[in-house]
């Protein structure tokens, strides 16, 4: 049974007895859906999504198509909803292959870091002694380590490509995530029924998977979903620095430059990717305030 | 545990990080494909000087890090000049030393970020406090819910939005460049918003709690003028807790100026850094790297000290705290 069946069969019938037997997941489940302004977040990144993943569907033209009889056509002529920029190019059609830039590098860079973070988080909170003292020592020096000259340092090394993005984004933000990972460890790793397993004789590993990362799970939601807008900001940031995927492929960064360096002559070069991009970052951190609050509800309203 | 043994720790520690953040950040370009000299042949003419220099002195400078030198050698060669405030010519602007390029760009980054961070707290005291007296009013709501707005969008995405505004459409302001005062109010007020938000919220939610104080009570009950009350009792002591988030915010508006430089043209420390690496400046992003980190860590530290010495019930704490970031 998937968790939104869960919920709705339990929405029918008796709360209390259905509570207990439903999970922390389902729990914030529910919360999340009672907060309007995330639940609707949540739709249009869906959206954002399935546009990014249908890109070659969606969008009228190819992001390298030129249309030399319509440059720097304004919105709205024919043919271009969004107009053209300095080579023709159907800026509509930039901004969609410029989405799915964007998303791949987040979703990307948001998935290494957490991998990263749980895998050190987990072992050095559950191994505790030496082990600990030797992953903690090497997560402060990346920590003294400002996360974006690390990943100018990283793309510097890697190159321009999303697989480059991903990494330098990835291990640029893994830092703070591991530290938050070993901090829930170390307190669930005392309560009671931590204690009772291992009593049992249950294995280190078994412990850390079954026992204390489910427990552990909220925090770490939360943090993942404001990185994810943070990422996509470091991606346009990189582009904008002129480190962004190698051109022809669009990126918001590298569109948002270009159309700064055209204010004057077309100013819709700059206003579409500009509102897009506020939009898609500002839905994602609502839906992180969503998931906070779903997972902490006695904490603050906004 | 004495201040003076603290600020030694603290000092030793942020030493060794700096150490430890320029052996990762040499050996990390070590590994970069591709060189300053390579890039040149591909776009010669692109950037200041064509082709014709930059083979001799790309020798130059191989002879004088000495490309047969091992790594490790060659880094120490980089320490040694680092740490003698010496970090030697750079590749793309090549009639100029790294270090006299910092010494001129970083004025012009401290003072967007200094403008910008004086510009919030005036934006956010007012504000925070504002929203704080009508806790749960739709002013409150409504101030908070734009305040979100402020931090969730980055400063360079403000900027574009900023230059639409006031360049494209009111033609009030220049789009960018570095020619006279007016060319600072666009970063400023970019830079300034996201601090604002933060420590708006950080006013309210702070304004709140002290609302709640004791002697806040016991000031109006003894019949102080209510702006007196809120002025000099609440306010004056919810403005503490504001010192910690300085350091974070600090770190966030030096990254901040990086990207509003690139957008707007403007010749601060965080251009030439972009610079640096897009054209493989070896030492000039070293050295502009290195000194972000310093700047950055140097913050911290000062922020931790100001916090100790602002509120004392740390001091007994004891050990070293955390570093924001």
């Amino acid at each position: 049974m998937t968790a939104t069946e869960g919920i709705s069969a339990a929405a029918g019938e008796s709360e209390q007895a259905e509570r207990a037997a439903r999970g922390p997941l389902a729990r914030a489940w529910s919360r999340f859906r009672k907060h309007r302004l995330a639940f609707g977040s949540l739709i249009f990144c869906s959206l954002l999504i399935i546009t990014a993943i249908a890109a070659p569907l969606i969008a009228p033209y190819g992001y390298e198509e030129t249309d030399i009889q319509h440059k720097l056509a304004g919105p709205g002529s024919e043919g271009h909803l969004l107009g053209t920029d300095l080579l023709g190019r159907d800026i509509l059609s930039r901004l969609i292959y410029g989405l799915q830039t964007a998303l791949t590098v987040a979703f990307g860079a948001e998935l290494t870091a957490l991998v990263l973070a749980l895998a050190i988080g987990l072992l050095a909170g559950y191994l505790g002694g030496r082990v600990e003292s030797l992953l903690m020592a090497f997560t402060d020096v990346m920590y003294a380590f400002p996360s974006y000259l690390f990943a100018v340092v990283m793309v510097t090394v890697l190159g321009r490509s999303i697989f480059a993005l991903v990494v330098a984004i990835g291990i640029a933000s893994w830092v703070t995530q591991a530290r938050l990972v070993r901090a829930q460890v170390m307190t669930i790793k005392e309560r009671e029924y931590v204690e009772a397993a291992r009593s049992m004789g249950a294995k280190g590993s078994t412990i850390a998977i079954r026992y204390i990362l489910p427990n552990a799970i909220g925090p770490i939601l939360v943090t993942t979903s404001f990185a994810i807008p943070a990422a996509i900001a470091a991606e346009a940031g990189l582009a904008l620095l002129g480190l962004g995927v190698q051109p022809p492929t669009p990126s918001w960064g590298a569109m948002i430059s270009e159309g700064s360096r055209y204010l004057l002559a077309a100013p819709h070069m700059l206003v579409a990717p500009a509102v897009l991009f506020a939009l898609t970052l500002l839905a994602f951190t609502w839906i992180g305030d969503g998931v906070r609050d779903a997972f902490d509800p006695s904490g603050e309203q906004r | 545990m004495g201040l003076a043994v603290y600020i030694g720790k603290r000092l030793v520690r942020l030493v060794l990080s700096l150490i430890a953040v320029s052996i990762l950040t040499f050996t990390l370009l070590q590994l970069a494909p591709g060189n300053f000299a390579d890039l040149q042949r591909v776009n010669s003419g692109a950037t200041n000087f064509g082709g014709v220099g930059t083979e001799s002195m790309v020798g130059e400078l191989e002879t004088r890090y000495g490309a047969d030198v091992p790594v490790w050698k060659q880094y120490l060669i980089f320490m040694k000049g680092a740490v003698v405030w010496d970090f030697g010519p750079s590749y793309k602007y090549a009639s100029r030393n790294v270090q006299d390029i910092i010494a001129e760009a970083f004025p012009v980054s401290a003072t967007l970020a200094l403008l910008a961070v004086l510009l919030a707290l005036l934006i956010a005291v007012p504000v925070g406090v504002f929203a704080a007296l009508r806790q749960n009013s739709k002013t409150d709501h409504g101030t908070m819910f734009v305040v979100t707005l402020g931090h969730a969008l980055p400063s360079y995405l403000s900027a574009a939005f900023m230059i639409l505004l006031f360049s494209a459409t009111l033609k009030l302001l220049p789009s960018g460049g570095w020619n006279g005062p007016k060319d600072l109010i666009l970063p400023v007020l970019a830079l300034s918003l996201g601090p604002a938000a933060v420590l708006a919220r950080y006013v309210r939610s702070s304004m709140l709690e002290t609302l709640r104080e004791e002697y806040v009570t016991a000031a109006i009950a003894k019949g102080g003028p209510r702006r007196t009350v809120i002025v000099r009792h609440a306010l004056r002591n919810s403005l503490i807790p504001l010192v910690t988030v300085a350091g974070p915010l600090l770190a966030a508006l030096m990254t901040g100026t990086v990207f509003v430089e690139a957008l707007l043209r403007i010749p601060g420390l965080g251009l030439y850094f972009a610079n640096a690496a897009a054209s493989r400046d070896m030492p000039l992003l070293m050295g502009t790297a290195l000194f972000f980190a310093l700047i950055l860590m140097v913050t911290n530290l000062a922020v931790d000290l100001i916090y100790r010495f602002l509120d004392p019930r740390i001091r007994t704490v004891g050990g070293v705290s955390d570093d924001g970031h």
